[in-house]
């Protein structure tokens, strides 16, 4: 009962300090921490897939690629000098080719539907889910696991990132998407520099986190922690095993895309970095340093990593020895604290235990 | 909502109503033949010891029976329904029952943690994404604690628990999951002499209410549970009877006893 207190406690916490934070921020640190909190997101889907689940999906920076290209169509879409096709396009289209969307540049059409920012957001969150069930069907079906399932994603996210380099008359190739409208709903702007954005990501991460909390708290949420431990076993005792990581692989795919379609409005610009293997193994690293067994481990994992790099890349002196320092600290916490620092707030929190007694047991 | 498990039926039909059948069963690894044509039947109630050296292939059958490997020929049957190669998790569903060799259970977890995974008969994702677990132990989970004398450590992280604790965790899980025979791989391996006593009136308290297969290559605790005996020698069944009848097998002798375990029975 008491460790649920204080685990109640240190959520509370956390929220708290997110939503004062702007408070005390000017317009420069509002959006840098909006960020971070992007990459808190994308955290906690790395802790729901990895860390409740054990499948290390080394390519989740696919579908949050895809998230933010979703909604940066719609957001690119809304500029009034992308009408009525996008700018780049007009650079790729051949020299009597239609100025329509329908036919400027092979596969423009595709944009068509993106019209619609309700489309543009939709697709953000059910395109990487459908990828991710298609994907997790064949793997899941054949019984990949491990460090096979790690290398496959990583693949596809580098598929992912080629087909979009490699098509810019449809994508904006290299460059992206960038110059972006403001997010603007029901009349409402986002002002990505303004406390507006800064709250939207705030709200989302905690709805996000709430739900993720809600899920693995469930009896599915039980038998994927006997999954993650041995999942052979988990089978004899009539459970269809690929099930269940199929769905959580989801799920964790549709968290990245909303951090995706976030971060194309917080940072104005998609672009195939997004799908890079090192973005993808970062977040793992976030997630690994916080705690991947801890919802709010991953996220504060997310942040500190984030801040702490901020800062240093700020130092001519600290620059260079960054990665090698960030690279350092994920292998000594994969060799001597796998529960991050999660694991360490919680020994610290933790009073050494009596042995349970019958008493407590039985009543 | 659960189902009542078959301590609790009194209708028992003894030794007649077959509850799992072999038909020809045979698996080879790279032509080596690890189970050869067994024909097995089991009956209701029943309590059946497999016996065989080491590597004669009982594990391979318990491995074919539940599904974790596929035959190389022949079906298996539970009471009229073809398994063979429905999946693991559908021959589990199906009401077949399985305890490792060694204990495989959730260490991480705790002991009532683990008992309502075996437990939970709703298998789906979804039933259990709409589910939450109780905080205590239902009926099902409280008698099978009690029985394998776990209820004092419900709240205890299954790796705490001594060997022997771990192996009656598993045969806990086994029968919670309510099946329709359970196979036991070696329950007693490992254990201490007391521990060992109590496994086998505990195998004991399981005959007529439960279908139990159970494999063990101690002579001694064979004949303290003392039923129809299945001898296997080289992925073949050898010969079938009970304890004596088994110990005049001139066959079983040669084979088998004859080496080392039966002095020391
Ligand atoms: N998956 C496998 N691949 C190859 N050989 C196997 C496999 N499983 C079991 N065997 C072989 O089958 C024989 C029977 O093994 P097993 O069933 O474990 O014997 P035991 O009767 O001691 O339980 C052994 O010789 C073993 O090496
Ligand atoms: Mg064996």
């Amino acid at each position: 009962m008491k460790e649920r207190t204080i685990t109640f406690a240190a959520y509370l916490l956390f929220f708290a300090v997110v939503f004062a934070l702007p408070l005390a921020l000017n317009s420069f640190w509002t959006n840098r921490i909006a960020v971070y909190l992007v990459y808190a997101i994308c955290a906690v889907g790395i802790s729901l897939s990895w860390g409740y689940a054990g499948i290390l999906s080394l390519g989740q920076g696919l579908f949050f690629g895809i998230g933010a290209y979703m909604i940066a169509m719609s957001l690119t879409l809304a500029v009034p000098d992308n009408n009525p096709v996008p700018q780049f396009m007009l650079l790729n289209m051949e020299p009597n080719a239609l100025r329509d969307l329908c036919c400027v540049t092979p596969g423009s059409f595709l944009w068509e539907p993106f019209r619609y920012l309700s489309i543009g957001i939709l697709a953000g969150i059910v395109v990487p889910c459908v990828i991710a069930a298609a994907l997790g069907y064949v793997m899941f079906k054949r019984r990949t696991s491990g460090v096979y399932v790690s290398i496959i994603t990583l693949a596809l996210a580098l598929i992912g990132q080629m087909l979009i380099i490699n098509n810019q008359p449809l994508t904006g190739g290299f460059n992206g998407l960038a110059d972006l409208a403001p997010l603007s709903v029901g009349g409402v702007e986002f002002d990505p520099y303004g406390k507006s954005v800064y709250y939207l990501v705030a709200a989302v991460l905690l709805i996000v986190v709430l739900l993720s909390r809600l899920v693995v708290s469930t009896r599915l949420g039980h038998v994927l922690k006997a999954v993650r431990e041995d999942d052979s076993r988990v089978r004899y005792l009539g459970y269809n095993v690929e099930s269940y990581k199929l769905f959580i692989y989801c799920l964790s795919a549709a968290v990245a895309g909303v951090a995706g379609l976030l971060f194309a409005v917080t940072s104005e610009f998609a672009s195939p970095s997004l799908m890079s293997t090192s973005f993808s193994i970062s977040m793992v690293i976030w997630a690994a340093l916080g705690g991947r067994g801890s919802l709010l481990g991953a996220c504060v994992g997310a942040l500190i990593v984030n801040f702490i790099g901020s800062v240093a890349s700020e130092n001519a002196a600290l620059q260079p020895v960054w990665p090698i320092v960030l690279g350092l600290m994920f292998v000594l916490v994969v060799l001597v604290m796998p529960e991050g620092i999660a694991g360490i707030a919680k020994s610290w929190v933790a009073k050494p235990r009596q042995p349970r007694s019958l008493k407590e047991v039985t009543q | 909502m659960n189902a009542i498990p078959n301590t609790f039926r009194s209708d028992m039909n003894l030794g007649t109503e077959p509850v799992l059948r072999t038909k020809d069963l045979t698996v080879k690894f790279d032509g080596f033949a690890a189970v050869n044509n067994v024909n097995l039947t089991v009956s209701r109630g029943e309590l059946r010891v497999i016996i065989g050296a080491n590597g004669a292939g009982k594990s391979t059958l318990l491995d074919l029976l539940c599904g974790k490997t596929l035959p190389t020929e022949g079906e298996v049957w539970l009471r009229d329904r073809n398994i063979t190669g429905i999946g693991e998790a559908a021959i589990a569903r199906s009401g077949v029952g399985r305890k490792f060799q060694t204990p495989s259970v959730f260490k991480e977890m705790t002991v009532l943690e683990n008992l309502q995974v075996a437990s939970n008969r709703r298998t789906g994702v979804f039933a259990n994404l709409f589910s939450w677990r109780p905080p205590r132990p239902t009926e099902v989970e409280a008698e099978v604690a009690s029985r394998t004398g776990l209820s004092g450590v419900l709240n205890r992280r299954a790796s705490e628990l001594s060997h022997g604790q771990l192996q009656w965790l598993e045969l806990a899980m086994v029968l919670s999951q309510d099946p329709q025979i359970v196979l036991l791989d070696e329950p007693a391996a490992g254990m201490t002499a007391a521990e060992t006593d109590k496994t086998a009136q505990l195998l004991l308290d399981l005959a007529g209410s439960h279908t139990v297969l159970v494999i063990e290559h101690d002579m001694a605790f064979v004949k303290r549970i003392c039923r129809k005996i299945t001898v296997m020698h080289q992925g073949a069944i050898l010969a079938e009877g009970t304890a004596s009848e088994i110990e005049r097998n001139q066959a079983v002798v040669e084979a088998y006893l004859g080496s080392a375990t039966l002095s020391h029975a």
